[in-house]
């Protein structure tokens, strides 16, 4: 009784404001062209924390995804991630793509090795690494397969693999799970959830899916306008682990209708605007 | 067995159908226009025992393979860089159409006044044959491939070279087979071209020859063993083209 009260005093002292932010993003802006997409960014990210960006379609989300990676440049203000500024891809951070971003030419094996062999891991490494990361994904079995010869889940498996075998402190989602079907993307939600949850890290995990977002999320950020904004930043104060009970619990319920209006609100005012 | 035989039955049909009206419209044609085919294949048996076959056809495979392989070490790389620069590709690809455009035959006379007779300028002609097939090719199907793994290489941290040993090269290597294929054949245009219209050498030269001396079974023993080098090369090339596309379904 008492280590079990002891161990829930553990779980929410590990809330993510006070855990050491790993990525701090301050007054970012971004255009293209005359277009401009996003201003005055603020956020921080634990070190152990996943922050699930949310808007309507077009608001950019993926856009400042890959500006925190290096990706994309800015136009206004800064992004670190531990003591680096961001200008252009670092180590220590892994993006999982929303077209799961597979090299069609190289098998799962192949795949999975291509960020450890891009930052000049040993051959021995390689070998010893990359079947425990197929592993860790379900694909044990699948290293030799190509990716035309899978399911859209099992290649965003070996995405995730991929950017896990780095082992990096930081991991960028862009919308892994919105190329597969309802089943396999539930079935992905709760294996990522499960990974996290052995090898925690600072993640953003942009979505379309508010479920998803309520889910995965220590915080939920809605952006807002044209050009976007953080509209809102939600604390998801459900308890950890999450697993498919975290679904069942009124609180997933309220928290979920709360991002809901949120977003419906700003979706109607988008679409005034767009009418005017 | 039996379903191997019946799905390759049509082929050897009409293979033998066709080497049958080859035999009866030759026996039944004037000695100066056309011989039957048992003719020409025993033809050929004289040429290649005289030596002077063997001869000629080493002669034309090397003026073959050095303006194909330059063809190919040329073409490839530059559709890839063409393809990656675009300041580049722009200012290029109006000179790469005209030529392409063009047919090569109508460049020989001008080839032949500034370069004269020897090996070089009949290398070159293979190479303008074959080149472009290869170069068109190669900046079309690099210009496909998907933004998304141009920046998941760059997410992972590949350097410029690691890009294009990685990514660019692999992904366009059967677009680069489907030039080669084609390359086989503009090349062996362009090597009896050469050889008809510079120096007279090779099968070309064989061919010229037997033709002044109303040798029509050397002609047609001529033209048929380079149609069965073309059709042999092409099938290595598709061979080659398939195995680097394995990955596509």
């Amino acid at each position: 009784m008492t280590h079990q009260a002891v161990t829930r005093g553990g779980q929410t002292s590990l809330a993510p404001q006070h855990a050491t932010p790993r990525i701090r993003v301050k007054g970012l802006g971004k255009r293209y062209g005359a277009l401009e997409v996003f201003r005055n960014i603020d956020f921080e990210v634990g070190e152990r924390e996943i922050l699930a960006v949310v808007g309507p379609s077009g608001c950019g989300k993926t856009t400042l995804l890959r500006c925190v990676d290096g990706l994309l440049p800015h136009d206004a203000g800064e992004i670190w991630v531990g003591s680096e500024r961001i200008s252009e891809p670092i180590a220590g951070v892994a993006m999982v793509f929303q077209h799961f971003g597979l090299f069609p030419w190289k098998t799962v094996f192949e795949n999975v090795a291509y960020g450890l062999r891009m930052a000049g891991a040993s051959r021995s490494e390689i070998e010893r690494k990359v079947p425990d990361f197929i592993k860790m994904v379900g694909l044990a079995g699948f290293e030799q397969a190509y990716p035309y010869q899978m399911s859209g889940g099992m290649q965003q498996r070996c995405g995730l693999a991929r950017a896990l075998a780095l082992e990096p402190s930081v991991l960028l989602m862009d919308e892994p799970f919105a190329a597969v079907d309802a089943q396999t993307r539930e079935i992905l939600q709760f294996e990522l959830l499960r990974i996290w949850e052995q090898r925690p890290t600072a993640m953003i995990f942009v979505t379309h899916s508010i479920e998803e977002a309520v889910l995965l999320g220590h915080r939920v950020i809605v952006l807002k306008g044209r050009p976007s904004t953080i509209h809102e930043t939600i604390t998801i104060d459900l308890p950890h682990p999450r697993t498919r009970a975290t679904l069942r619990e009124p609180r997933f319920a309220e928290l979920r209708e709360r991002v809901w209006s949120t977003l419906m609100h700003e979706a109607r005012e988008a679409e005034f605007q767009l009418e005017r | 067995m039996n379903s191997t035989i019946r799905r390759h039955a049509p082929f050897w049909l009409s293979l033998a159908a066709g080497i049958a009206s080859w035999e009866i419209v030759g026996r039944n044609t004037s000695q100066a226009f056309m011989v039957p085919f048992s003719e020409t294949v025993l033809r050929l048996w004289q040429l290649v025992r005289s030596g002077d076959f063997l001869t000629q056809l080493l002669d034309s495979a090397q003026l073959f393979m050095t303006g194909f392989v330059i063809a190919v070490a040329i073409g490839a790389p530059l559709g890839l860089l063409l393809a990656r620069v675009r300041t580049l590709r722009v200012g290029v690809e109006p000179y790469i159409m005209i030529l392409y455009a063009t047919p090569m035959v109508a460049l020989i006379p001008f080839i032949l006044s500034i370069m004269g007779f020897g090996f070089a300028p009949k290398v070159l002609v293979v190479f303008l044959f074959a080149v472009f097939p290869v170069l068109y090719n190669t900046i079309e199907g690099a210009r496909s491939i998907r933004p998304e793994l141009i920046e998941v290489a760059r997410s992972f941290r590949s350097r410029e070279w690691a890009l294009w040993r990685e990514v660019m090269l692999p992904y366009t290597l059967p677009f680069i087979m489907t030039g080669v294929r084609q390359a086989i054949g503009r090349a062996l245009v362009g090597m009896v071209a050469a050889e008809f219209f510079l120096s007279s050498t090779g099968l070309g030269q064989l061919i010229m020859g037997a033709s002044q001396n109303f040798d029509t079974g050397g002609v047609f023993a001529s033209i048929f063993v380079i149609g069965l080098i073309g059709v042999g090369l092409m099938r290595v090339g598709l061979m080659i083209e398939h195995h680097f596309a394995r990955w596509r379904q």
